[in-house]
């Protein structure tokens, strides 16, 4: 009989989701557009994010345009017209280039978005491993100190947190971020998502310390150190990557949310929540650049969630059996051995 | 004064446009109601000591009356000196040094508190004791200096009888304006053993006919018709209007585009702030004449730099911003609400004489960074959060980058912008966005409260360049003391060149201002003071 590992296994079944496929390709597809911002700024628009056009000309079809008429109106989407200068239009009376500023804008918030959820997750994995793992007054303050950071609906704190540090900066010792530092933002999504992961990392640990491998291993010598990283942990990597996968969605929604509200990231850098609040002044004379980031930000949150529910599917097939169950269509699976 | 304020004169056609309307309106129209309006961000401070922008004082002109007031009226007729509190106009002896003026009797505040002749020594001391950035105006007031250093002792050259209501004002030197700043909301009494602190949460009772009733900074205020004013003080001050509406709320709503449509849909009758860029000419197409109206309006929108610390303490540095600066760009940002101009004295201004001694030229501005070579590139620009002041902002920003700076754009929130950039122990403060609108109709008010030394201040500082030029400010001394004529006029315009030949500033424009009400509003009633902008006691309902 030939043995399988559960990663192969989940492997298996995430393949045979289609659903979930198109939207790791859609996601990897918003990915590389992101990430060809360099190549396009220079190569194709000849401008950077920030470079403001307000009183230059181009040549549209052969026709010279104002990029912002006097008026004041930003010059609308022009595709090629201009060989890939202002395919998108111009941002607004500044006149920068929306399609560079929509590249660059996604890096901005799939790095928020990842690098948040890298802090959610370390601090989430330490947190949830020793308040599962010692129990007592531990776990009593470390929760305590998670219900008290739940207690504040997230984006009130987050705005509270991101205004009293968008003119100071944050200064904790050795570490120090300056004001409008893009790590601003990336600190307090990952801060107040915390307790979000780190509450079902403590009631998974509080289960599997008590299951017979940890009893061996601790029979066997080994120390708190070496159960939380050497047994636990490796048994709460199906649930950390799904969970991981959809923090970054949430960590984008809520960097969109913050910086709309002036507390994300700082202008001129442009992220995709930057735009929508930049463009939400000129809904009436210009939806576009209201509407075009919106999109990206629901295509990727979107193929983030459907992918991350694929994933949890297939890492861990007894959620999905069991809501199967309460819909009364369950038909137990066969796992090759 | 900072922000949005004053509307002069010299647009007699405005003026007459505004009078003519007003007179044509007659007396029909509702008595009573509730006005709505909005504000984009709360005022600097609802104190009338402490307040500095055309928010505040459009906020107080009817709450809080000093001893003189500007008539309420538009365009040049706005801008005179009339009886506030004070029976009539002072009488001016001792060569201009002693100024003395009687208090009407019976007057009180609105908690019924009596109005006394000494309220105005304590009001006058108050000024000083919260360091208000009005107190340059009042120093030449015997013993003011002294009692601005030490906060005790009294100031001794105010003299007062409360059973005469006599109040003799004692100059060390004369000033030719003087009564103009007898008429600021600086000096509005306010009653004695008001605390010397801001006052904006719980702002103190009013001489008025409106008296502030609630105030939730950051949300809004609202008023209330001053019990006092029909009891009593209305009938003391016969000239001064009593308001129509009983009730008036304001809400501090931040997106100027939902103000639009509050005022639109009726949910709101008034918005303080200009119209958002991008619905400028639909507001204009659709309500002008019937629901709105420019205003002619003297300002000067501007870049500052700080001239105490380097790069912007090199002269060819801000020069070479000054040639950067393209006015063409900023007029589009504004939406073409803006008229270029790179003087400190906006046209329409008495003492006002064209010049562009900055003609844009990048490379020239590039020419000069590199003549002067400056040690330190990184800097700040600082801004608030209004449209399309951040946008003049990250324009300034990208602008000082194409010279060669390192910049960062620190956008603020409008509220406690020139708070936190007047405050100098704010850290980084190199250069930004301000703009500047007069406190009277005298080109002093452009230069003594914004560019002379001795008008700068650890905090509420009105001077952001922090120019200290001696031999300018004496020219401005020897102003001050003198009474605005052709000759005067005409020094005004040389001085104007010699500012900004020190470029502490790079002035980008004018501003357009306008006034839009909603449809169950009398905009022929509505009036537009060159000084308080829009006047709260002519809104009428139809």
């Amino acid at each position: 009989m030939k043995s399988r590992s559960p990663w192969r296994i989940a492997y298996r079944r995430l393949r045979s989701n289609r659903v979930a496929l198109a939207a790791l390709g859609l996601f990897v597809a918003i990915v590389v557009f992101v990430l060809a911002a360099p190549l396009w700024a220079n190569e194709v628009a000849h401008t950077g994010p920030n470079a403001t056009h307000t009183v230059e000309k181009i040549t549209v079809d052969g026709e010279r345009r104002d990029v912002v008429s006097p008026d004041g109106t930003p010059i609308g989407p022009v595709w090629l017209g201009a060989d890939g200068r202002f395919f998108l239009g111009a941002d607004g009376r500044l006149g920068r280039d929306e399609m560079v500023r929509l590249m660059y804008g996604g890096r901005t918030s799939l790095f928020i978005g990842l690098a948040a959820a890298l802090i959610t997750t370390l601090l989430a994995v330490g947190l949830g491993l020793l308040a599962g793992y010692f129990r007592g007054w531990t776990d009593a303050v470390i929760s305590r100190l998670l219900d008290v950071i739940w207690a504040f609906p997230v984006i009130l704190l987050g705005i509270a947190l991101g205004t009293a540090l968008a003119v100071g900066g944050l200064q904790i010792g050795p570490l120090s971020i300056s004001s409008g530092s893009i790590w601003i933002p990336i600190l307090i999504i990952g801060f107040v998502y915390t307790p979000y992961m780190a509450r079902p990392i403590r009631g998974e640990v509080l289960a599997l310390r008590e299951k017979e491998f940890v009893e061996a291993a601790v029979a066997q010598g080994a120390g708190p150190l070496r159960v939380m990283f050497g047994e636990l942990l490796p048994n709460l990597w199906s649930t950390i990557i799904v969970f991981f996968t959809l923090n970054i969605a949430n960590n984008m929604l809520l960097e969109a949310a913050l910086s709309f509200l002036g507390a994300g990231v700082q202008p001129p850098n442009s992220s995709w929540g930057t735009m929508i609040s930049g463009g939400y002044e000129l809904i009436y004379s210009a939806p576009l650049l209201t509407i075009i980031p919106g999109v990206m930000i629901l295509l990727t949150v979107l193929s983030l969630n459907v992918f991350g529910d694929g994933l949890r599917d297939a890492l861990d097939p007894k959620s999905k059996v069991e809501l199967e169950a309460h819909a009364g269509t369950f038909e137990p699976e066969e796992e090759p051995v | 004064m900072r922000k949005l304020g004053v509307v002069v004169s010299v647009l007699a056609l405005a003026v007459g446009a505004t009078l003519g309307l007003a007179a044509c309106s007659g007396s029909s129209g509702k008595e009573g109601g509730a006005l709505k309006g909005s504000y984009a961000s709360f005022p600097d401070y609802l104190d009338p000591q402490l307040s500095y922008s055309a928010e505040g004082w459009t906020a107080m002109y009817n709450t809080y009356i000093p001893l003189l007031t500007y008539a309420h009226a538009g365009g040049e007729a706005g801008g005179v000196v009339v009886p506030g509190l004070a029976e009539g106009l002072p009488k001016i002896t001792d060569g201009g040094k002693t100024y003395t003026l009687n208090l009407r009797k019976g007057l009180k505040y609105s908690d019924g508190t009596p109005v006394k002749a000494s309220d105005f020594k304590s009001t006058i001391e108050r000024l000083f004791e919260l360091n208000s950035p009005g107190t340059f105006y009042y120093t030449v007031i015997a013993g003011a200096e002294e009692f601005q250093k030490t906060k005790s002792g009294g100031i001794s050259g105010i003299e007062t009888d409360d059973a005469s209501g006599e109040i003799a004002i004692h100059l060390t030197q004369p000033r030719g304006t003087f009564t103009n700043e007898l008429a600021l909301p600086f000096v509005a009494l306010v009653p004695p053993g008001t605390p010397a602190k801001s006052q904006s949460t719980n702002p103190p009772p009013a001489t008025g006919p409106y008296a502030i009733a609630e105030s939730n900074p950051g949300r809004g205020w609202s008023y209330e018709r001053n019990p006092q004013w029909e009891k009593n003080n209305a009938k003391l001050m016969p000239d001064l209007p009593g308001g129509h509406v009983d009730r008036i709320d304001i809400s501090v709503i931040n997106n100027q585009s939902t103000q639009v449509n509050d005022v639109e849909q009726g949910k709101s009758n008034w918005m303080f702030d200009p119209l958002p860029a991008d619905r400028y000419a639909e507001v204009k197409g659709k309500y002008e004449g019937t629901q709105f109206r420019v205003e002619p309006t003297l300002n000067t929108y501007y870049f500052w730099m700080n001239t105490t610390q380097p790069p912007f303490d090199d002269l060819k540095v801000r020069q070479a911003v000054n040639y950067a600066v393209d006015s063409a760009a900023l007029e589009r940002i504004y939406a073409g609400q803006i008229k270029p101009s790179q003087q400190i004295l906006p046209l329409g201004m008495p003492g006002y004489k064209e010049f562009t001694l900055y003609p844009h030229n990048m490379a020239k501005a590039k020419q000069l960074i590199a003549d002067a070579n400056p040690s330190d590139r990184d800097i700040t620009v600082w801004t608030d959060d209004l449209s399309p002041n951040d946008e003049a902002g990250a324009y300034y920003q990208d602008l000082l980058e194409r010279l060669g700076f390192s910049v960062k754009l620190k956008v603020l929130n409008a509220d406690n912008y020139f708070t936190v950039i007047g405050n100098l122990s704010t850290p980084d403060l190199d250069t930004g966005w301000g703009n500047w609108f007069v406190d009277y109709p005298n080109p002093i008010t452009f230069y003594e409260p914004a560019l002379t030394g001795s008008s700068i201040a650890p905090t509420n500082n009105t001077n952001l360049a922090q120019l200290d030029v001696p031999s300018l400010d004496r020219e401005v001394e020897v102003l001050s003391k003198q009474q605005l004529g052709a000759k005067q006029e005409s020094k005004f315009a040389a001085l104007d060149k010699s500012y900004m030949e020190q470029a502490p500033w790079a002035p980008f424009g004018i501003r357009t201002l306008s006034t839009f009400v909603s449809s169950d509003i009398d905009l022929g009633k509505v009036i537009w003071s060159p000084i308080f902008s829009n006047d709260l006691t002519s809104f009428q309902f139809k």
